[in-house]
């Protein structure tokens, strides 16, 4: 498990994160999202012990982080795939692994057998001993994330996993994250493909400097907007936005083609009264939706909130 | 610190060495060029001007291979004083006040004596006048030396005489030393300058870091990645040259001059402390820097401690014998310790990560 309480990092006059408070329970794949510069990195830093933390407190398992004797231990838990995949580029993608797995201590025929079968599931087997220089952003991509996995973390950290990689390749690496979850690692990833994040995550922080919101992508939502429904019937009859004003539930209609869009309070409760007045209006009502926010909206709503 | 991990990080970095094929040509041919090529150039020249007679073809003088099996070496295990000798072999006795013309004399100890037309090997000389002799692997003070045929020893002359070969040799032969201790020292700049600042600008330093690698370790390594080829190079270039030296001077000298207790010492502790030092300067300036240009910019000052010593030995004031090699390699010993727990205390994994200015 990861509890971080008020972590706070400051670079001389400029603070990076401040009061970071987050529980992030083993098994649960945690989302960062957030702006350029909003401190997604630099947590990820502090919590990999590679920088340290100015103020407040966070713990790894029963290690704490800043402490000196314990960097040894958490690093050792954590696989971490950092912004840019730093590979060796006169190296070979067999010997990039195989120096971290020989540097986190992992013995050589479990290193050996880890590395073929992360070359072979990345199609890279026989191409193991070319200069990864020469390969395409994605598969060096693809290479430090079997880098950060060669000792079998329990803690993922993952910045930007799937940032330059083809859809094809990001649903690859999406499912392996998933996977991984499955097998009960704890994943950390830093992310600005919201999609992304709803559909991985099993919890999602919006930072800006500082913690805006935190919560499960889909309840993110939640009290955000004004809800909306949207009806779609056979025929909408020109005076409908008049008439139905004197339903009082209302805030706001609009009809779009054969679809008519209601602002309501609390759909719960006001869907069925909306419906039997339009069946007692004799309109054929073919469909009724609530207009769902995606995370990109709700993402966008509060940066520009926490901006103000 | 866990010594397994500083070879992972050393082998991995002479790994990434090994393909690139122009820095290793670099560092193979600056020693072979400074350290082979120029001194040929230079003593070729001058061995041509040298008398070509060997040196027992001395009038009078009985060739030593030549001695007949029942010839009796008269004066051996003696002290000889305030005599005038001619034509003798003199082993394992003590010459005082004396004057040798055309003597063979081995393993013996003089005293203010004039020694012409003679071969001197595995003696001790002091306060006498050297004229036309050849010494070979023997140690003497304040002695006046006239047209020295041939020299593998520490001799300290009280008269120079800059225009004749005996003066010469022996500087010339300590210039040359001097190179190969110099030549380590420039070396590993190329590569210890990138150690850690290349990978900083590589990004692969981020990854590397987050690893259970400690400081010391990966400085360790680092270290290694670059002091190894460096002395290597040194080496290959030192053999090659005391093989080509001894080539080019057996057919004057008649046995292999180099090389000499100075030059064995010297490779076994100057070059590689200073070798060290440089290193050890470097990885430190490259883990302070964010441009591997400025690192190698600043990286061109650790030589300095070098070059005093250098500048000492040609302007005359060092004369590197086996003392003054044990002098100046625990110096730069202490140096390289002092340096390394430095570096080690400065390494600062944050700073490097995080500051661009």
């Amino acid at each position: 498990m990861i509890i971080c309480e008020k972590l706070t990092k400051t670079f001389e006059s400029v603070t990076a994160i401040q009061d970071f408070s987050i529980t992030i329970p083993d098994g649960c794949i945690f989302g960062l999202l957030g702006p350029n510069g909003a401190g997604k990195t630099t947590t990820m830093r502090m919590l990999s012990c590679l920088i340290q933390p100015t103020s407040g407190k966070a713990h790894i398992d029963s290690y704490e982080i800043g402490k000196k004797t314990d960097a040894q231990k958490i690093r050792r838990m954590i696989g971490l795939l950092p912004e840019v995949p730093g590979l060796y580029e006169t190296l070979g993608a067999y010997k990039n692994l195989d120096y971290y797995g020989q540097l986190y201590g992992v013995p050589k025929k479990q290193r050996e057998e880890s590395i073929q079968t992360t070359l072979t599931n990345l199609d890279l087997w026989d191409r193991r001993n070319e200069p990864v220089g020469g390969f395409s952003k994605g598969m060096k991509q693809k290479i430090a994330i079997g880098r950060a996995l060669i000792h079998d973390p329990k803690y993922i950290f993952l910045d930007e996993p799937t940032a330059s990689l083809d859809p094809m390749a990001a649903k690859i690496v999406r499912e392996y994250i998933l996977e991984l979850k499955k097998k009960g690692n704890t994943i950390l990833i830093n992310t600005h493909n919201l999609s992304e994040a709803e559909r991985i995550c099993d919890m999602v922080a919006l930072v800006k400097n500082r913690i805006v919101k935190v919560g499960n992508p889909k309840d993110l939502a939640k009290g955000l907007f004004t809800r909306t429904i949207s009806i779609t019937m056979q025929q909408i009859p020109s005076t409908i936005l008049r008439d139905i004003e004197s339903l009082h539930l209302i805030s706001q209609a609009q009809v779009k083609g054969n679809q008519l869009i209601l602002n309501v309070k609390n759909p719960e409760e006001d869907n069925p009264q909306i419906l039997a007045w339009l069946l007692k209006q004799d309109l054929q009502v073919q469909f009724i939706s609530e207009e769902e926010h995606s995370l990109e909206e709700v993402y966008l709503k509060l940066i520009e909130e926490a901006a103000q | 610190m866990r010594w397994r991990n500083a070879w992972i990080v050393m082998r991995k970095d002479l790994d990434e060495f090994k393909k690139q094929k122009f820095v290793i040509g670099s560092i193979v041919a600056m020693p072979i060029v400074l350290g082979v090529v120029l001194p040929l150039v230079m003593f070729v020249p001058m061995v041509t001007m040298v008398p070509l007679e060997r040196p027992w073809d001395i009038n009078g003088l009985v060739e030593i291979g030549s001695l007949p099996n029942d010839t009796i070496v008269p004066w051996t295990n003696q002290t000889l004083q305030d005599g005038s000798y001619d034509s003798m072999i003199f082993k394992h006795s003590k010459l005082k006040n004396s004057s040798l013309t055309h003597c063979i004399i081995e393993s013996c100890i003089i005293e203010n004596t004039t020694i012409l037309d003679s071969t001197i090997s595995k003696s001790s000389l002091s306060n006498s006048n050297l004229i036309n002799v050849t010494v070979i692997r023997s140690e003497g003070l304040e002695l006046d030396g006239r047209y020295i045929l041939a020299i593998s020893s520490d001799l300290m002359f009280k008269k120079t005489k800059p225009s004749e070969i005996d003066q010469v040799l022996p500087m010339m032969f300590n210039m040359i030393l001097m190179i190969f201790i110099i030549v380590p020292a420039t070396l590993p700049t190329i590569i210890a300058t990138y150690s850690i600042v290349g990978e900083k600008n590589n990004r692969s330093l981020e990854p590397l870091l987050a690893t259970p690698t400690t400081d010391g370790e990966l400085l360790a390594g680092k270290i290694f990645s670059a002091f190894i080829p460096s002395m290597g190079a040194t080496y290959l270039a030192f053999s090659l040259g005391v093989v080509l030296l001894d080539i080019v001077l057996i057919p004057k000298v008649g046995y292999p001059l180099l090389p000499n207790l100075t030059w064995i010492l010297s490779m076994a502790l100057l070059a590689p402390t200073a070798c060290l030092m440089s290193v050890l300067a470097c990885v430190l300036v490259s883990s302070k820097v964010n441009d591997v240009r400025a690192a190698q910019q600043l990286g061109g000052f650790v030589v300095m401690p070098v070059v005093v010593l250098m500048l000492g030995v040609l302007a005359g004031f060092i004369f590197l014998s086996p003392v003054m090699i044990f002098i100046f390699a625990g110096l730069y010993g202490l140096l390289d310790l002092g340096l390394f727990f430095f570096a080690r205390a400065i390494f600062n994994r944050e700073a490097i990560l995080t500051k661009w200015s």
